[in-house]
């Protein structure tokens, strides 16, 4: 064998799985088309957000590295929904893309295990239904124990923007070809998905000065619980809306569309739709927002975040012109939709291991997903899960309960995707669990048992969790509005801040062990109510089911749920019944034999 | 998806539903004695009974007050049906006694089982041979109002579109607040929660709720006092009723010293007829016991016929909104204008009397439609019930202006106990609403 480990692509998800292998110990090569795109933020320039930024926190407890690069490359901090609940409060960064991407190609460079190579897989090799290497463009073979699969755009990509097109995964960049009629001939469940990102203009040409200004938190808190605060540059974004004419102009010209004239046939993102498609579906709407983004420091590119677009170059012109401050903007890239090949991630287990092929673990956009931070998180979890499978070792597999990368692959993989997979608050029951601010409490452990965080990190944790408990004891000896400081949090319009005024040890304490104190305090009754949900979805969680039963043998089972169970092959009855299709009898029947089968044991 | 539990105590009627001598009510469950063992009159008995111990007692309700001379069968942990710590009451078949008995389990936290769970039980247990090709049968079957599917394809028409129609309802006040927490503040339009269609939902269920008042007035019956002084002929009365003599008749006042009961169908309505000791004032301790027990009859009845004597001057009291008062005796002296008159010795005015009873006993379910009697199933009314509870906490954490993420808990759960009736929503089913009715934006 070349390598004990090898992982194919440079992005988000290659990034965190060659640094897991790496750096719990086993030789590793990441193989990329292309050194210089390593970490390129494709689309927008930003990282986190609403349950992205909780995932991107996650990472980072579990010892990944993504929260380190936005932190040293972020250009504007903000805490999202701030006056809001405790499960919609999140971090967001505007990332200058180029340090962004320096640092990551930097990170992997300088890591000890990790060798880094410019070629393109275009097949894998398989031996009695196990991965043994890859096969390159330059005709190069590979051996190695485990492989991590990360192509996002890339395999078999198509670029569109209107009646132009080409085989490439990113403007320019050109496509992974060969690979994706390979998987297909091996027989993996092979899709097609689309994607989209708006138009690129210079800065100098926009006329920001008229519109609305949106500016960061003054004081950026980390994303990484690594440190307790970072000191970067903080730049405005800015707010502008599409109008009646820019709607009129798509209107007219949307039969040059590739979407709606049949060119591309990739299922795209009903959360992320391009602006054709939001003229389209809601034609009552007389505007669209759009945020202006700076693409980094050292460029005047801005990125129209709201107006992603495959129309004609013609037509984006013509309709961007029509926005307020972009009338003589000059486009730089043109927007445009991209059409790849995906592999249904219900041919995966929970682990991120293909069922099909032993050994291969497949991670980020190739499993149907979007997003920097759902690649990020299954790229660290397919890293941890093949060094698992190296050491023999049981794979990590997180709980919908424990973490949003839990519930974003427990969805992928018992449900599958038929559009571009984002993570949403909405997809998580017990979201005021998964807070960002607790990720460490919830992950750092684990971490450690797989060899990623040390002895120092978990320190680091313990003083945490008691300093919270420090906090609350002053809360709980002071007394505030003729009850102790502790009750008065509870009430809504009390805040820690006030409190602080009136108890000034409460200065001692950085600002974010005093902003977990306070959602932890405000919402104790509702977070207790929560726990006790988990302790009810935890019993069918922990039932588990052999990935080797033969579901022919069970009695009773309906059609429906026996093709769908042999397919899916949970691992605990808790899966199985999220599966969609599946009766209450049919987990009764479940249950039952897995009693049985214990009992017998 | 709903599951069966198997780590709290379930309780069901093991006879079938109706007046009979002796009805049985099966427990099971870990701690069943001691959370039973406050009620019985033995208490101790009960916590220390060692396995296949018959205990002989009353069962007792939440005030002490004694529902039923009763015989519990006692197993302990590793025997039984179930092999879990088990009860079997033996109590007497009145749906009266039935129903305080099932109430009062409940009431101190039981779980009233699904059908077949026992059976379920038993099988985890490895009680039962799961070879058997029939008992796995009988297990899907028993899961079947479990598995919404079956449970859907059962309710009436109606039912199922009202039921659904209010799961849309939820679903549409729900998705406006889930799309919130899905995207930041700037990049939303301003939200108004709806309010009204909240109060709608609540109205609705409210109605729904109502027509398993009426389900169970059909189905559970309804229980009536006579009352009223003694000697004015409540007795007479009563016989009248039953059109035979069960009780002893006589011009002797406090001649019914305890009460009688009897059953009898008032318009497809199951009644239960108590005859009761008159009130008054009595040096007897026999009589005063039984006065005690017609209070306490008066207490908990569903409506009470209070009789007045017609020959007799009439006493200025009040009655509560249970109570019909009719002047018995009307052959004898006319009753004043207006009032309910009867006589029990020549059957006069009792028609008035029992379309009155009929009239009242439907009040308060009315405005519901009879030929849709919907829901009949203590189960779906308890999971509307709770589904109307988290909907009330909602409207009170809307009202302390708590974040949406807080108010989206209470949201969630009337889903989930909705979708117990329905079959179940799923976070996708809301990202689908979510998806087919909103902009949004990055």
């Amino acid at each position: 064998m070349d390598y004990r480990a090898l992982v194919v692509g440079g992005g988000h998800a290659g990034i965190e799985a060659g640094l897991a292998l790496s750096r719990i110990g086993f030789k590793t090569l990441l193989i990329t088309q292309n050194l210089d795109a390593i970490g390129r933020l494709s689309c927008n320039p930003a990282i986190g957000g609403l349950s992205k930024g909780n995932i991107v926190r996650e990472v980072d407890a579990l010892g990944g590295e993504m929260a380190h690069l936005i932190d040293r490359s972020m250009i504007q901090f903000r805490i999202l929904n701030r006056k809001r609940g405790p499960a919609v409060q999140a971090p967001r960064a505007q990332a200058d893309k180029y340090t962004y991407a320096r640092l990551a190609k930097e990170i992997l460079e300088g890591q000890a295990n990790l060798e880094i190579f410019m070629d393109t897989v275009v097949d894998l090799i398989i031996e009695r239904n196990r991965i043994v290497g890859v096969k390159t463009k330059r005709c190069h073979e590979i051996s190695a124990e485990v492989v991590v699969l990360t192509t996002g755009t890339f395999m078999e990509g198509r670029i569109f923007i209107g009646e132009y097109d080409a085989p490439e995964g990113r403007l320019e960049e050109p496509a992974a070809i060969g690979l994706g009629t390979a998987l297909r001939k091996k027989g993996f469940p092979v899709g097609r998905l689309k994607t989209g990102t708006p138009a690129r203009v210079r800065k100098s040409s926009v006329d920001l000065d008229r519109l609305e200004v949106q500016e960061g938190d003054e004081e950026p808190m980390s994303f990484s619980f690594d440190y307790d605060g970072v000191d970067r540059p903080s730049v405005p974004c800015h707010i502008t809306w599409t109008n009646e004419t820019t709607h009129r102009i798509i209107t007219e010209n949307i039969h040059r569309s590739p979407l709606y004239g049949g060119k591309i046939v990739g299922q795209g993102p009903r959360y992320c739709p391009s602006i054709e498609d939001k003229v389209v579906r809601f034609p009552d709407r007389d505007r669209h927002q759009i945020f202006i983004e700076p693409e980094g420091l050292g460029t005047e590119e801005l990125y129209l975040n709201g107006i992603s677009s495959s129309l004609p170059e013609d037509v984006q012109s013509a309709f961007i012109h029509t926005i307020e401050g972009l009338e003589k903007a000059q486009i730089m890239r043109p927007g445009y939709a991209v059409e790849y090949d995906y592999i249904d991630p219900q041919a995966l287990f929970p682990s991120l291991e293909s069922k099909l092929v032993e050994n291969l673990f497949i991670a980020g956009q190739t499993n149907g997903t979007s997003g920097y931070e759902e690649a990020a998180c299954q790229g660290l979890i397919a890293g941890i899960n093949a060094a698992q499978k190296l050491k023999g070792e049981k794979p990590l597999i997180l709980g919908r309960n424990e973490a949003y990368t839990g519930v974003l692959i427990d969805d992928l993989v018992t449900l599958g995707t038929e559009e571009p997979y984002r993570m949403f608050t909405s997809r998580a029951e017990y979201r005021l669990n998964l807070r960002h601010d607790n990720a460490d409490q919830r992950l750092t452990q684990k971490g450690y048992d797989v060899g990623l965080r040390t002895e120092e990190h978990l320190q680091r944790l313990r003083e945490k969790v008691s300093r919270i408990e420090s906090v609350k004891d002053l809360l709980r000896i002071h007394r505030y509005r003729e009850k102790s400081a502790f009750d008065a949090l509870k009430m809504p319009e009390v805040t820690i801040e006030e409190l602080a005024e009136s108890i000034p040890e409460l200065g001692a304490f950085p600002p974010s062990i005093r902003y977990q104190v306070e959602l932890d305090v405000k919402y104790d009754g509702y977070i207790k109510r929560q726990e006790r949900q988990i302790n009810r979805f935890e019993r069918f969680e922990t039932m588990t089911i052999p990935p080797d039963l033969d579901y022919d043998t069970l009695e009773g089972l309906s059609t429906e749920a026996r093709q769908k169970l042999k397919h899916i092959r949970p691992l605990s009855v808790g899966q199985a019944t999220r599966i969609s299709g599946m009766r209450s009898s049919d987990a009764a029947i479940l249950i039952i034999h897995l009693q049985r089968r214990s009992g017998d044991a | 998806m709903s599951r069966y539990r198997t780590d709290d105590i379930i309780y069901a009627l093991a006879t079938p539903w109706g007046s009979a001598a002796l009805a049985i009510i099966r427990i099971s469950g870990s701690g069943s004695h001691a959370l039973l063992a406050p009620y019985f009159s033995k208490s101790e008995a009960l916590r220390s009974a060692k396995n296949a111990t018959l205990l002989h007692g009353y069962l007792c309700d939440q005030e002490g007050r004694r529902i039923d001379e009763v015989v519990l069968a006692v197993n302990t942990k590793g025997h039984g049906y179930t092999l879990e710590e088990a009860v079997e009451i033996t109590c007497h078949g009145s749906l009266s006694v039935i129903t305080e008995l099932l109430d009062l389990l409940s009431s101190i936290g039981m779980r009233s089982a699904e059908p077949g769970e026992f059976t379920f039980r038993a099988f985890l247990s490895g009680r039962i041979d799961l070879t058997q090709a029939e008992a796995v049968h009988e297990l899907v079957e028993a899961q079947s109002p479990v598995a919404r599917a079956h449970a859907l394809a059962r309710l009436d028409g109606g039912l199922k579109e009202k039921l659904n129609g209010m799961k849309n309802t939820l679903l549409a006040l729900l998705a406006p607040v889930e799309v919130q927490l899905d995207y930041s503040e700037d990049e939303l339009d301003e939200f108004v929660f709806p309010d009204e269609l909240l109060d709608s939902l609540l109205d609705d269920l409210g109605r729904l709720l109502a027509s398993y008042a009426i389900g169970t007035l059909y189905k559970s019956g309804a229980r009536i006092v006579l009352a009223g002084a003694t000697n004015v002929g409540k007795s007479s009365l009563f016989n009248l009723l039953l059109k035979e003599e069960r009780s002893i008749v006589s011009p002797v006042r406090g001649t019914t010293r305890d009460y009688i009961e009897a059953d009898l169908l008032l318009e497809g309505i199951p009644i239960r007829l108590y005859d009761t000791a008159g009130l008054r004032e009595s040096g007897d301790e026999i009589e005063r016991e039984g006065i005690r027990r017609s209070e306490h009859l008066i207490g908990g009845a569903d409506l009470v016929i209070h009789l007045l004597d017609s020959t007799e001057e009439d006493v200025d009291r009040a009655f509560d909104g249970r109570t019909i008062v009719v002047y018995n005796k009307a052959d004898l002296r006319r009753p004043p204008e207006g009032v309910l008159a009867i006589s029990a010795a020549t059957g006069e005015g009792i028609g008035d009397l029992l379309s009155e009873v009929a009239r009242r006993l439907k009040r308060g379910v009315e405005g519901v439609d009879e030929s849709r009697i919907v829901i009949q199933s203590k189960r779906q009314a308890d999971a509307l019930l709770a589904a109307e509870a988290a909907l009330k906490g909602v409207k009170e954490d809307l009202q302390a202006a708590l974040p949406l993420d807080i108010v989206a808990v209470g949201l969630n759960e009337a889903l989930h106990h909705l979708g117990l009736i329905t079959g179940e929503v799923t976070p996708n089913d809301i990202l689908e609403s979510i998806f087919s009715n909103f902009c949004v934006g990055k």
